[in-house]
């Protein structure tokens, strides 16, 4: 087990480490510079990209970036969409926005996806089992984005229970109670997908033989389903459900700009928009972060679930 | 005792036919055989909601390609006069849906009657009556088409900001997202057969390098990746595919090799291998055949992960280059304005919805029928 931690380990850092060196490439070779405004004097462009060290060459431009990010946490300053504020500043303020939407909805997903899924696994082929399915379709098909437009038209604007758009000013109950739209948006999919998910796995232990030794034991279906069926059913559940923190988190930057949350999404792209690099590299090695960390999340939990992982089973 | 030479030896007249009179006891096949592919269609034909499904696939590619030349507008005609109409539907008009109806607020009462600012005939209802002032001032519901002096023309979805025909631009808009779809599958599934079949095939040291580059190209979000690439290239057609691309094909090779880790041992393949069969031939012709069926499956199910991929990537800025439309770049337009015209909002958002379950409910429907053990598992 130590051996495979270790390998896992080595390897989410050299992905990050790739991807830092490729985003610092890609962003500082892009067309146009942070400090293309006509109104700048060529001197005073010329002071400032020396400041930021713009004129030396590539490498070492990289290595100052390397040094500032590995021993600084310097993760260079913004120079337009915040001029002067240090991007690490900008994220860190960021960030809990983000992550409030995004655990929200996985928090709201689950048990409302792990009941659908049960529902319609005990009632397979009947009612409740047509339902959830048509749900699932609709949740899993249905981008996030197209959700959002609809609660927001129908049910902040129309119906007027939520604010439209996320309310900055007035305090954290109602910071809260507007990112409750942008939560359910994004957690449809989720729902759908755990729903799925689990009505198939619980099928297939339900019609197992130990829950036919449970049944004959004595235990209603409620207690054998509950005690034996659910928890080998859920133990997979694993697998889909953190690299969902990733794939939600990508979704949410539609859903930030749709609700004009002040996310990291948002920053990414106006960052884009602007050519300012530092904050796009911090921005990019963010997502980049969480991403490699949910892989790397996973394979540790499916190494402690599942002995076969960590040995390296090399063909399944 | 014959000898080895006697038994070659043995003249043609010696032999005869025995059980030539013999009745056979087998059975005859009833029926002709099932091909593979017929086989599945016999399946899905029966499975109601994936035709359903499949004719509404039909009916959107369809429109996509003939909507835009019978429209009778270019899909970059700007007009200022005609800045964002409602829809005006011929037939459906005369019920009260779709008649080209927007609300004027706050106007002078007395302005009602003067031909100039309110046409004749454009003043459909008058919503709410009310005095600032002493000025009886009115909330009105007219004819945005009399009203703004267009006339007998027919926006079936309306017009966008800058006065474009939204019918013309949203069939536009799917065929463009439909072909980025195609496109993006066609070399994902190409490249990802291909990968996977060396590498399942060949085993060993060669599938552990090449299973190690697919984990390294994983490990890069997609999100990232597709960002940086577009950056690097524009927001072209292009660059939107191979963002797609560039680790879309991981999938398919990661499946095609667990098919052929199972099929290569098989006894029917080693008979091949013993009859001098070539790698090249066995590798197509013999074992990749097996994995016909999922794969198939998942280019189907691929295909509405591309639209919502370009639709977000649209969303977020990375859109196509104005003025070509996509679906995506539809919606993101149209989130801009939803408060005030919604109906912008609502035909792209249908239409995205409709093409993916559908394409979602096909592919269910091409999975039980090409593997009727799935069935039911979803």
């Amino acid at each position: 087990m130590k051996k495979y931690m270790i390998g896992r380990v080595i390897a989410a850092c050299v992905a990050l480490f790739l991807i830092l060196t490729i985003a610092f490439m890609v962003v500082r070779l892009m067309p146009g510079s942070v400090y293309d405004d006509p109104n700048l004097a060529p001197e005073v462009v010329a002071m400032l990209e020396q400041q930021a060290h713009l004129d030396e060459p590539l490498l070492v431009q990289y290595a100052y970036f390397l040094k500032g990010v590995i021993f600084e946490n310097d993760w260079g300053v913004s120079a337009k969409v915040e001029p002067g504020v240090p991007a690490f500043d900008i994220l860190k303020r960021q960030i809990p926005y983000s992550l409030t939407i995004n655990v929200g909805s996985l928090a709201l997903a689950l048990p409302i996806g792990i009941v659908a899924g049960t529902v319609a696994a005990l009632h397979k082929n009947k009612a409740g089992d047509h339902v959830v399915s048509i749900l699932v379709v609709l949740g899993i098909s249905i981008p996030s984005f197209v959700f959002a437009s609809c609660l927001q038209y129908f049910i902040a604007y129309k119906m007027g229970w939520f604010p439209i758009i996320f309310e900055p000013s007035k305090g954290t109950g109602m910071q809260i109670y507007s990112l409750m739209l942008p939560t359910i948006a994004l957690s449809l999919s989720p729902i759908a997908t755990i729903a799925r998910y689990l009505r198939g796995e619980l099928i297939e232990v339900l019609g197992s033989e130990f829950m036919v030794l449970a049944r004959t034991k004595g235990l209603t279906q409620r207690q054998a389903t509950i005690r034996h069926s659910f928890r080998n059913a859920s133990l997979p559940l694993v697998n889909i459900v953190i690299p969902m923190f990733a794939h939600v988190l990508a979704g949410s930057m539609v859903i930030e700009r749709i609700f004009s949350i002040p996310g990291v999404g948002g920053t990414l792209i106006s960052s884009i928009n602007t050519n300012d690099y530092s904050l796009a590299v911090a921005t990019l090695i963010f997502y980049a972060l969480i991403s490699v960390l949910t892989s790397f999340v996973i394979d540790i939990v499916l190494g402690l679930i599942d002995p076969r992982v960590r040995l390296g089973g090399s063909s399944k | 005792m014959m000898t080895e030479k006697e038994i070659y030896d043995i003249p043609q007249e010696k032999f005869r036919f025995i059980n030539l009179d013999d009745t056979l006891h087998d059975e005859k096949f009833s029926g002709e055989a099932l091909g593979f592919f017929k086989d599945a269609w016999v399946r899905l034909r029966r499975n109601r909601v994936a035709i359903l499904a499949m004719s509404m696939i039909l009916f959107i590619v369809f429109m996509s390609i003939f909507a835009p030349m019978f429209s009778g507008y270019g899909y970059n005609d700007q007009n200022l006069n005609r800045l964002n109409m409602p829809p005006r539907v011929p037939g459906l008009e005369k019920i009260g849906i779709f008649d080209g109806s927007k609300t004027v607020n706050s106007v002078r009462k007395t302005s009602l009657s003067d031909p100039e600012k309110f046409p004749e005939g454009s003043v459909i209802e008058i919503l709410r009556e009310y005095t600032i002032k002493d000025v009886e001032m009115v909330d009105v519901k007219v004819n945005a088409y009399i009203y703004e002096g267009i006339g007998d023309e027919y926006f079936l979805m309306g017009t966008d900001y800058l006065g474009r025909d939204l019918w013309t631009r949203l069939w536009r808009g799917a065929r463009i997202s439909l072909i980025i779809a195609i496109v993006a599958v066609s070399a994902n599934i190409f490249i990802g057969v291909v990968y996977g079949a060396v590498a399942g095939y060949y085993g060993g040291t060669t599938d552990i390098i090449m299973m190690r580059i697919t984990e390294i190209i994983a490990a890069f979000p997609q999100v990232i990746v597709a960002t940086l690439l577009i950056l690097v290239l524009g927001t072209g057609i292009e660059a939107i595919i191979l963002a797609l691309v560039i680790n879309g094909w991981i999938g398919t090779a990661k499946l095609v090799r667990g098919q052929f880790l199972r099929f290569k041992e098989r006894e029917y393949v080693l008979a091949a291998r013993t009859l001098g069969v070539p790698d090249k031939k066995l590798i197509f012709r013999h074992i990749l055949p097996n994995s016909i069926g999922p794969v198939i499956t998942r280019a189907m199910i691929s295909v509405p992960n591309a639209i919502f991929s370009e639709s977000f990537l649209a969303f977020i800025g990375l859109g196509l280059q104005a003025p070509e439309p996509s679906i995506g770049v539809l919606l993101s337009d149209a989130q801009k304005v939803l408060l005030t015209y919604p109906t912008q909002t609502l035909f792209p958002a249908i239409l995205i919805s409709v093409l993916l379950i559908s394409f979602n409910l096909f592919g269910n429907g091409l999975r039980d029928a090409f593997d009727p053990t799935m069935r039911g598992t979803d």
